[in-house]
């Protein structure tokens, strides 16, 4: 019995280090433990709420997006004779290909309308305001990027709907004054919408613009971090709030001030 | 400096120094509500997945639409361009504006406008106030706002055009209200109704004035042009300087278009009983 508590003090210690060890590697050589733990265990203020989750459920249904899409791009082909059948396809014959694609596509609409509700929060807290203006211009572009996700990935059905919207929406690009032509231009591939304009669109939708947004993302999440955020506006104890009035006790001038 | 900007950051000291003394740590308190939160945001996308695919039948649609509609046939355009709810309200602030004057307005005007008023926010408004009631221009600008997006986003998703098919069975009426087509009149009357210039044109009543296009029903008594001019403007409008409408050299190889440019011409206004 006195041999068991040793050897098990022995074991938990080696168990210590198998943790330890490649802990200890990792931070001495990139510094992601303690980043990590900043990150963790950063403190935020004590009156920060559910109003506060929205923008990481937004960028829940950017992860969604991405898992899901990448999850197509193994099986969708942007080929005008082969987009159609690809995606009935994945509806219709894959396992579970029904629930990727139906995710992908109504996670669409989530990520937008929570964007907006994001930004309708940071808007009505007054959280833009110094010294967080950056970080509310690289939330608007990451709205605009958004939005130029939804419209690239909306023609890749080849289905009437995504085409004929798609004609509309690069008609009302050309219509821009000076550069309009040349962005409507630049978007087809030709003078018509077809084998060119799909492949632009599948190329852009799957690579320039989300990796456009995983950089302004994490830019933005980076600011947050960095600048916290911002208590409710109706808070009695919001973090930087006014302090109260210091009143002058005793002979004036003479004795500090007490905090009332 | 400036006594505002020593103010700002004297607050944002005292925010550091509250979050410092006061706050509580990101995790596990703040993480368990976002957490949460994410879950709801996962299962909804989940349950809208599950109501569309389990509701609607391959073209067929169900409660939120169908799992897609026909292929993509750039042939025949009796089809209503849509795009997704979240561009309704950009989609119906272009009828708001008249063609073709105006058009540049609703297309690239408001939109570039509202794009600079969003990114310039944070500079235009540089009070340290941050409570409601304290800020009613915020208020008035974000009720605007939301009721002018939500008015726009649900006439965008009523708005109700025409389909070619339906203007075809129309061609009857517009030949008795224009006077009587003759063949080749007629043809043009067909092809116009197919190949999708009621999307942005009005005729007669058909149609919708999309993008702002001008209405058709009395072009040929009030254009300048000879009828290989209407021709050769509707092949490439871009030529006309017009580089909203699309251009059409389909309908040239498909040797309707002086069809069309005959059709065009016949039209003067409902002079007939219809």
């Amino acid at each position: 019995m006195a041999t068991t508590a040793p050897r098990r003090r022995r074991r938990q210690s080696k168990l210590q280090q198998a943790v330890d060890i490649p802990l200890d590697w990792l931070e001495e050589r990139s510094g992601l433990v303690g980043a990590t733990k900043y990150f963790l265990f950063r403190k935020v203020p004590r009156d920060s709420s559910w109003w506060h989750t929205l923008g990481s459920a937004t960028l829940t249904a950017f992860l969604v997006q991405a898992g899901t899409g990448l999850i197509l791009a193994f099986y969708y082909k942007p080929d005008p004779d082969k987009a159609y059948e690809s995606i009935q396809h994945i509806t219709n014959d894959l396992t579970l290909g029904w629930l990727v694609r139906g995710m992908h596509r109504w996670g669409a609409s989530v990520f937008i309308i929570l964007m907006f509700f994001h930004m309708a929060r940071v808007f009505l807290f007054g959280a833009y305001k110094y010294p967080r203006e950056l970080n509310w211009i690289v939330g608007v572009l990451i709205l605009v990027t958004g939005m130029l996700e939804g419209f690239t990935g909306y023609l890749l059905p080849w289905d009437q709907t995504s085409y004929w919207a798609t004609v509309v929406g690069i008609n009302i690009n050309a219509s821009a004054p000076f550069l309009g032509p040349f962005i409507a231009q630049f978007l087809r591939g030709g003078a018509e919408i077809g084998t060119d304009t799909l492949s632009r669109f599948y190329a852009l939708h799957m690579l320039a613009v989300p990796g456009a947004l995983f950089g302004l993302i994490g830019l933005h999440l980076y600011l947050v971090i960095r600048l916290g955020v911002s208590s409710p506006p109706w808070s009695s104890e919001g973090a930087g709030r006014d302090r109260a009035e210091v009143k002058p006790t005793g002979r004036a001038g003479l004795t500090r001030g007490r905090r009332v | 400096m400036s006594s505002a900007q020593d103010e700002r950051r004297a607050g944002f000291e005292r925010y550091k120094e509250d979050v410092e003394n006061e706050g509580k740590p990101f995790f596990p308190y703040a993480m368990f509500h976002d957490t949460v939160m994410s879950l709801v945001v996962v299962s909804v996308i989940v349950g809208l997945a599950c109501v569309w695919y389990f509701t609607a039948d391959g073209t067929e649609p169900g409660l939120i639409g169908p799992h897609y509609v026909e292929e993509a046939d750039p042939g025949t355009t009796s089809f209503i361009p849509r795009p997704d709810w979240y561009f309704y309200f950009l989609f119906y602030l272009l009828r708001i504006f008249k063609w073709p004057e105006s058009v540049v307005l609703g297309t690239v005007g408001v939109p570039t406008i509202l794009m600079i008023l969003m990114f310039a926010l944070p500079f235009l408004d540089r009070s340290r106030e941050r409570r409601l009631l304290r800020r009613p221009v915020a208020v008035v600008a974000a009720v605007l706002t939301a009721v002018s997006m939500g008015v726009l986003t649900y006439k965008g998703a009523t708005a109700r055009e025409s389909l070619g098919s339906e203007a075809v069975a129309a061609v009857d009426a517009w030949s008795s209200q224009q006077g009587g087509f003759d063949e080749t009149q007629r043809s043009g009357a067909e092809v116009f109704a197919q190949v999708g210039c009621l999307q942005c044109h009005i005729y007669l009543g058909s149609g919708s004035a999309n993008v702002g296009a001008p209405e058709l029903s009395d072009y040929g008594s009030t254009t300048q042009r000879t009828i290989e001019q209407t021709a050769a403007y509707i092949r490439n409008p871009a030529e006309f300087g017009n580089t909203v409408m699309p251009p059409f050299p389909g309908l040239e190889d498909a040797g309707v278009l002086d069809d069309v440019a005959q059709f065009l011409h016949a039209s003067s206004g409902a002079t007939g009983d219809g």
